[in-house]
């Protein structure tokens, strides 16, 4: 138990609840969607990495303040504390641990998996559970940018300024094995300082035509589609967003029949979509070579929604 | 209150019917609504299109009708100029009834008079310099629009191995092939046009069969999107139109039979693949022609055998109401493919 209990200010009211929460390897697909009333809505599908986590533990008590360790974590303390007066406790405080194996300022999420694990754990210590619905609108509102990590596995088309869900993909993402890495030597990427891509309309329109795919791949499990979609929503990035390396990654993957290429759209991160049957170590070890003989670093594979993963790890 | 509630964009939507077991067809009550829906809600939203302002177009065909249904429900003027051989009295008059105004000019030649139609909006909009021209032919966004079909086949049939549609402005051949093949490369297209329409090299001529082909060569029309052109004649289509009826109770008009005889025989010959093809209207407007067997029985040459496979053409040639040829356009653009002689 991380927590010190002996505080003599503090009064403690129960034990240290938990919560936890996923990073991410960026998205599947992102651009401009339209809702039910035809407007239209920075979107994003999220590709939540379940073996990387943030866990939070938080131990409420009076004191009405919020101490948070490690310090200067003011996301997750931020989140802490618009999870207690959701929650009807805007008065109450406590302490809140956070750690988390996510690498910080690579692109996978570890700001909003903070967030989302540090409402959670508020939520356990008051014995509530939060939506992800509610999650999501907090997170948004602690972070002003966020992804659909609340959701978990779920499959769904998020608008990430304003935290709110477009369309629910009804199931989860279809298996495959996904072998990350970056391009260049990874200087933290602040995702609310870039500049928003200016999408045409021709893209907006084929950013129909990339939902209705990710749609169709998670109702009939087809990573083929689901790799087509996301290597599109690549392309469109690059044209806004340029990553380096980018066409050595496309001869990579169309050298190994990569079932697709998948990109943190305001990071560095890369991923190679893999057919989870076939995805063997003997198939992995020559695309890793090939990764690292092209100076990509940062390798991992993950797989995602794949039952037996001890074959490739 | 919050309904998730559009009629027209309700109305624009096909529904799918399938053709053979690796063929499904979008069959459109009226497809023109989605590239006129989509045209006038940019120009609303750009300012381009001001409250109650006057939409002119050129047209003969579904476009207008899917304008005049959206200008009177929106409040706006409406003029449609069209040629008087293209256009019978109950369309025209359906059309009034809507509070379009319509303009049918003199076709002596036959051919759909377009020049003159193109004349004369053009003199409509220097007088009125407020009045906007939805652009069928040239806009971008008649192609664009198309992405909601796109997206429709994508989420009922995943990949598309073949894209199989009637071509008259470009707009939904080239633009639902344009979005399908940014996302699958391999994917072919087939063009469903005419005898005696330009629009593939052909010499201008009387075309029978109304609302497919043209007479003069739109922008939308993207020829090096292009792998295959189907030349379907009028009695072709009509015996295909017929059959979708007869045997598979599909009511749509002569151009949908065009694509669908070209949709059905590509499937057929490319059994692994996935065909997807566009029926843009319904058979309603052509129950007193190609439904009516007294006005069939006055054509000459009909009745005759409906044809079950294309003649592969070497040369560009226009031939009989009652064929179908084919030619390999290989993606070229216009100015690459050999002419007949005597054509520039």
């Amino acid at each position: 138990m991380p927590l010190i209990a002996n505080d003599l200010k503090r009064t403690m009211l129960a034990k240290p609840a938990r919560g936890q929460a996923f990073g991410h390897h960026g998205e599947l697909v992102q651009g401009v969607f339209e809702d039910e009333h035809g407007h239209l809505h920075r979107g994003l599908v999220t590709l939540p990495i379940d073996s990387l986590r943030s866990t939070a533990w938080f131990a409420v008590d009076e004191s009405g303040d919020i101490d948070v360790e490690p310090r200067g974590r003011d996301k997750a303390l931020r989140a802490a504390q618009l999870a207690l007066a959701h929650l009807g406790y805007p008065s109450l405080g406590g302490r809140l641990k956070v750690e988390s194996d996510i690498p910080v300022g690579h692109g996978y999420g570890s700001s909003t998996a903070d967030v989302v694990a540090s409402m959670r754990a508020v939520a356990a210590a008051l014995g509530a559970r939060l939506l992800p619905s509610t999650s999501s609108r907090l997170a948004v509102a602690a972070e002003v940018a966020s992804d659909a990590i609340a959701f978990e596995t779920e499959a769904l088309l998020f608008a990430q300024r304003e935290g709110v869900v477009l369309e629910h993909f009804g199931g989860s993402l279809p298996p495959f094995v996904l072998v990350g890495f970056k391009g260049e030597a990874a200087a933290g990427i602040d995702t609310l300082e870039l500049v928003p891509a200016r999408y045409s309309s021709e893209e907006i329109q084929l950013f129909r035509v990339l939902r209705g795919m990710v749609a169709r791949a998670v109702r009939y499990q087809d990573t083929r589609l689901l790799g087509q979609a996301a290597t599109m929503s690549a392309r469109i990035s690059q044209r806004h967003l340029p990553k380096p390396y980018f066409d050595v990654v496309v001869d990579i993957a169309s050298h190994y029949q990569a079932l697709g290429i998948q990109v943190a759209h305001s990071g560095s991160l890369f991923g190679l979509m893999l057919d989870a049957q076939s995805a063997s170590r003997e198939k992995i070890h020559p695309i890793i070579a090939a990764l690292e003989g092209r100076r990509f670093h940062d390798i991992g594979i993950f797989p995602i929604n794949v039952e037996e993963r001890t074959h490739v790890l | 209150m919050s309904f998730d509630v559009d009629y027209f964009r309700a109305l624009e939507t096909p529904r799918l019917a399938r053709l053979g077991p690796n063929v499904v067809a979008a069959a459109f009550p009226l497809m023109k609504l989605m590239p006129a829906r989509f045209i006038l809600d940019q120009a609303e939203k750009s300012g381009e299109l001001k409250v109650g302002a006057h939409i002119v177009e050129t047209t003969s065909g579904t476009f207008g009708m899917a304008v005049a249904l959206l200008a009177a429900a929106r409040g706006f003027r409406l003029t449609l100029v069209t040629a008087a051989s293209l256009i019978d009295q109950t369309y025209q008059e359906r059309l009034e009834r809507l509070g379009a105004k319509v303009v049918a000019l003199a076709d002596k030649r036959g051919d759909g008079n377009q020049t003159g139609r193109l004349a004369h909006l053009r003199a409509v909009m220097e007088n009125e310099p407020d009045a906007f021209w939805t652009r069928q032919y040239d806009s971008p966004g008649n192609w664009q629009s198309y992405a909601r079909l796109a997206e429709l086949f994508v989420r009922s049939m995943g990949q598309v191995d073949w894209l199989v549609g009637c071509i008259g402005t470009g707009g939904s051949l080239c633009g639902t092939g344009t979005f399908l093949r940014q996302v699958y490369p391999h994917l072919q297209i087939a063009a469903v046009d005419t005898h005696r329409s330009v629009l593939f090299g052909q010499p201008l001529g009387k075309r029978m069969l109304r609302g497919l082909g043209n007479s003069v060569l739109p922008a939308n029309v993207r020829h090096h999107l292009v792998d295959e052109v189907h030349w379907v004649g009028a009695y072709a289509a009509y015996h295909s139109a017929h059959s979708l009826f007869r045997n598979q109770g599909i009511f749509m008009g002569p151009t949908s039979g065009a694509a669908a005889l070209v949709g059905e025989w590509i499937g057929r010959t490319n059994p692994g693949s996935v065909v997807a093809v566009i029926m843009p209207d319904e058979g309603h407007r052509h129950a007193n022609t190609v439904y009516d067997d007294r006005w069939l029985a006055a054509l000459p040459g009909w009745p005759c055998a409906p044809v079950c496979e294309p003649e592969i053409l070497v040369a560009i040639e226009p031939r009989d109401e009652w064929e179908w040829t084919r030619f390999e356009w290989s993606r070229r653009l216009l100015e690459d493919v050999p002419r007949p002689v005597g054509i520039s």
